[in-house]
């Protein structure tokens, strides 16, 4: 049972769990690109039945990801190893799906990185604005490339039986609201509705806005009824969630991305032979890609339904400029303030993105 | 295993064990027998889950505010009013007693608060114009009912947790409206129609100045639900709020107002309030486990397969549900039926393309009629109780209503606009 | 003998205030944090109260394990009973004494449980979001509550054992079966459901 998706101990964006309906569930995923499956046959793995459980229902990119994930898989082990991806709710609709996995409940899951409770503080480093890159196809180079992210902070997760074997963006983050938000001085005296915490009104309040803390079943309304100004999600959310419906601009402001990680079990992993082992990581490597098209197709579907009876706000580079300057004191806070955080790692990812982004 | 679960809870429960033994033992025994991978841990951290949601928050804030207008005069002021109004026509008691529980209901989200605030003093009244005891009980049982129908109601924001995501509690609270006021006109009609059969006396009627000084003192008591709904509407607070809200005016008019609470009688109200929120949670909280391993085992597929086929039409999804909610509530206590049987439809009927928030209408209307429904209905135990009068005398007057509600039933079955309408 | 007896009682009462103490205060405190809430946003446009629906969910934590215990000495628990209201007398009793007895078992199995959950909680560290409390402080109600409620429901089970109870049977140790007690006068207190 749930009010609505509020097992939010999300830091990141707004859990795509929220479940609105599952829009279509079509499924695309039958052929897939067919190459590398040196290996196969022969009898080399042995009959095998993995689960996988995402955050979000079938349609949404989390799903879908799981499902192309696993007919890879079975694919490529000539249907000796078969995965069975599951929506969110399938194993009852409120389960906290990281402590599943944890408990190895479950072999794997799509789960965003702030859904562990806090456990590793370090996640939080996601829902920092502006500072991984704007461009969405950059951050997903970081995210797939970076050191910080796929040594250290995986070491920090593996402490607790959490691997997560890749990063990926599922799109960056838009705002909603009825004032039109182009600059940060547009924020002065909202009262945004976003996951609290102290990050979080630290982040808000650079912007001069207020956080609000409202049960998730209750934004629609609140949205509606001006009880709350403003909230923030990727795009397919928003519109599977039909919040622009209540709202009268978005703003793609870039500002993060909405970040998962596809996790296994580490003490689950680690027992696996060293050709399943390399089978699952060779998938992994080979879904960046195919998940970053996926989440650009939904993301620029959702984008192209709100576009019909909302106002779209890009922001210009000028304007994204202005912002993170306005942000970038918190990213002190953050890295100095916030407990618990790995200030090296944050200095890493830092240097990281520089040579990324050539800044 | 399916077998296991249910004669384990239905032994217990039958045995007249406490309703969180046989929530919280079925499925834990279920888990350790046939899924014993799954961990003891993340069952017990369903217990926490089930209870976590902020939308629950606004059940004990409900019982609150209604024991605090329990406690005060603010019932008794409705039915002063109203009996000025409607008292001397034909049946005039009668239609107060159900519009006093109407409005009642639309203050507090508790069918067992309307009952005792209510119905105690409504029944003396009735008594004294000349009404048969068990059909003035019948009449209080039923129509305090309509108050698990118009928002806020408790049975609709249980509902909508155990429904899942996507069931919003305002929409539910809306889609009440129209259904509460239908139960209201069918139990007025039969009320002047036995008046008329039976020839019960006129009471006498008030002047305009009664009527005026009667209205003047229910003014506040009926500012009550237009704060409520308009202050939701204005987006000062969310439907959870409201609770609090609800809570601040009891208190404001209570104790600040009318005096009729000295200040420090709150903690034991809230003691009150406390006692039930915790053996209302308890089970909530059990449900959570239950609803959890329900779904593990995927054990509501089953129930469905075998219940209602592969491919069932939304109509009789609907028709399978009430008698389902109907003859459940007839024997347990509403919360708990809404809690077990909820999550093991939900499934089907989203597949058979039934809206959620008429589901939720079908199933609070039929936990209502089925808790005020012999032989077991909580109601009538309720009742047997608050007036001390024989099981018997309670149920004797109850089969017209019974009939009425069962005909409204179905039309709301048949008509979803009626729930539905309301919401865009 | 009879000092022991005192003090028993003494320390007995004292508990009970605690319990009653913790649950009206919990229902005051949720009161408090949502209007608390609504007035920093209405009329402030402020979030102070950024705290209110996690210190909410504490206190209904609180409240609802707790509140086991309490309930069961009041004899509160929501059950189904309408065959046990139909039984005879000596029936009654000896369902009355089985059924506290099985429960108090089942409550002490339940707070090891959960005790062992407390500890899974301590171990991953886990903190809220919004107070960054760690989120084991929110489980370790659920083993108390279970203790206390198992402690409370053995009671329950002696109780029928003496000799106040030779010919009434007590659903808790503050409460007469209202199928002996018919001339109490029944207040909307004493009704636990919706
Ligand atoms: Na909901
Ligand atoms: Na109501």
């Amino acid at each position: 049972a749930c009010g609505g998706g509020d097992s939010e101990e999300s830091t990141g964006g707004e859990e795509a769990n929220g479940g609105e309906e599952a829009n279509g569930g079509e499924e695309s995923n039958e052929e897939s690109e067919g190459e590398s499956s040196e290996g196969s046959g022969d009898g080399e793995f042995e009959e095998q039945e993995w689960q996988i459980v995402t955050e979000e229902l079938q349609g949404e990119v989390q799903y879908e990801y799981a499902a192309e994930f696993a007919s890879r898989i079975e694919e490529k082990t000539d249907g000796a190893i078969t995965v069975e991806p599951l929506e969110y709710g399938a194993l009852g609709s409120e389960v906290n799906q990281a402590q599943l996995l944890q408990q190895g409940g479950v072999e794997m899951a799509v789960m965003s990185p702030g859904f562990t409770g806090g456990q590793v503080p370090d996640g939080q480093i996601f829902s920092l604005h502006y500072f991984f890159p704007a461009d969405p196809e950059l951050t997903q180079e970081v995210l797939t490339n970076s050191e910080a992210l796929n040594t250290d902070l995986r070491a920090k997760y593996e402490e607790h039986n959490i691997s997560p074997l890749s990063f990926w963006t599922e799109g960056s983050m838009a705002w909603t609201s009825n004032v039109g938000i182009e600059s940060p001085s547009d924020w002065e005296g909202l009262n945004m509705r976003v996951q609290e915490s102290p990050l979080m009104r630290e982040t808000y309040d650079a912007y001069g806005a207020t956080v609000q803390s409202l049960s998730w079943g209750e934004l629609y309304t609140a949205l509606d009824r001006e009880t709350v100004d403003a909230q923030e999600n990727p795009l397919f959310f928003i519109e599977s969630a039909s919040f622009h419906e209540v709202q009268d601009t978005v703003t793609i402001s870039n500002h993060n991305n909405y970040i998962a990680m596809t996790t296994v079990n580490t003490d689950w992993y680690n027992g696996l032979s060293d050709a399943e082992k390399d089978l699952i990581d060779e998938t992994v490597a080979e879904m960046q890609e195919w998940v970053f098209d996926e989440q650009k197709q939904q993301n620029e579907a959702g984008l192209q339904a709100i576009e019909e009876d909302t106002e779209i706000i890009r922001l210009t580079d000028e304007q994204i400029a202005e912002f993170k300057e306005a942000a970038e004191p918190v990213h002190e806070f953050y890295r100095n303030e916030v407990e618990g955080i790995d200030p090296d790692l944050y200095d890493k990812l830092k240097e990281e993105i520089a040579e990324i982004t050539g800044e | 295993m399916l077998t296991t679960l249910i004669t384990i809870m239905a032994i217990f429960l039958l045995l007249n064990f406490p309703m969180m033994i046989p929530l919280i033992l079925g499925p834990l025994i279920v888990m350790l027998v046939y899924n014993s991978t799954v961990t003891m841990d993340l069952l017990m951290g369903q217990l926490l889950t089930g209870i976590e949601s902020p939308v629950l928050l606004c059940v004990p804030l409900f019982i609150f505010a209604a024991d605090i207008m329990t406690a005060g005069k603010t019932s008794e002021r409705l039915l002063d009013f109203v009996g000025a109004f409607v008292g001397h026509i034909r049946g005039g008691y009668a239609v107060t007693t159900a519009a006093s529980c109407t409005m009642f209901g639309a203050i507090s989200g508790s069918t067992q608060a309307t009952v005792v605030a209510v119905g105690r003093p409504m029944r003396e009244r009735l008594l004294k114009v000349g009404y048969k005891d068990s059909s003035a009980m019948a009449l209080i049982i039923n129509s305090s009912d309509v108050a698990l129908l118009i928002p806020p109601s408790i049975g609709m924001i249980i509902y909508a947790l155990a429904a899942g995501s996507g069931v919003s509690v305002g929409d539910l609270f809306i889609a009440g409206i129209i259904p509460g006021i239908i139960v209201f006109l069918a139990f007025a009609t039969y009320s002047i129609v036995y008046a008329k059969v039976k020839d019960i006396p006129l009471a006498p009627k008030a002047n305009w100045s009664e009527r005026f000084k009667y209205f003047r003192k229910a003014l506040l008591p009926l500012g009550f639900p237009i704060l409520i709904v308009g202050g939701i509407y204005k987006g000062w607070f969310t439907p959870v709020e409201a609770s609090g809200i609800s809570v601040l005016y009891a208190l404001i008019l209570e104790v600040l107002i009318y005096r009729t609470i000295p200040f420090k009688k709150i903690p034991s109200i809230a003691l009150s309030t406390g006692l039930v929120t915790s053996a209302v949670f308890i089970l909530v909280a059990g449900g959570q486990l239950f609803t959890w391993v329900l779904g593990y085992a995927q054990i509501p597929q089953q129930i469905t397969e075998a219940v209602l086929g592969s491919d069932p039409s939304a109509l009789y999804v609907l028709i399978i549900v009430s008698i389902f909610f109907f003859i459940g509530c007839m024997f347990v206590d509403p919360i708990v039926v809404i809690l077990i049987l909820t999550p093991i439809f939900v499934p089907a009927a989203t597949a058979a393309d039934v809206n959620l928030i008429h589901l939720g209408i079908i199933v609070t209307f039929q936990a209502a009629l089925g808790s005020a429904t012999p032989p077991f209905g909580v109601d009538i135990f309720t009742a047997s109780a608050v007036f001390k009068k024989p099981y018997w005398e309670v149920i004797k007057s109850t089969p017209p209503y019974i009939i009425m509600l069962l005909a409204i039933g179905a039309l709301l079955i048949l008509f979803p606009e009626l729930s539905l309408v309301l919401i865009d | 003998m009879n000092i022991v007896k005192v003090i028993f009682q003494k320390v007995d009462r004292a508990f009970m205030k605690l319990e009653e103490f913790i649950l009206s205060f919990s229902i005051i405190l949720i009161a408090i944090m949502i209007v608390g809430n609504v007035i920093a946003r209405e009329v402030f446009n402020s979030g102070a109260f950024y705290f209110a629906y996690e210190v909410s969910k504490f206190a209904i934590v609180i409240a609802t394990f707790m509140g086991i215990g309490y309930a069961a000495r009041k004899g509160r628990h929501i059950s189904m009973s309408a065959f046990y209201d139909f039984a005879p007398f000596k029936v009654r009793k000896v369902m009355m004494i089985i059924i506290n007895f099985v429960t108090a078992i089942i409550m002490f199995v339940m707070a090891y449980y959960t005790y062992q959950y407390v500890m899974f909680e301590y171990n991953t560290g886990a903190i809220t979001t919004s107070l960054q409390l760690p989120r084991y402080l929110m489980a370790v109600f659920l083993p108390i509550g279970f203790l206390v409620a198992g402690i409370q429901f053995l009671r329950n089970t002696f109780v029928n054992f003496t000799k106040k109870a030779s010919d009434k049977v007590y659903l808790g140790t503050d409460a007469v079966d209202y199928n002996d007690d018919k001339d109490k006068d029944v207040k909307l207190e004493d009704i636990s459901s919706i």
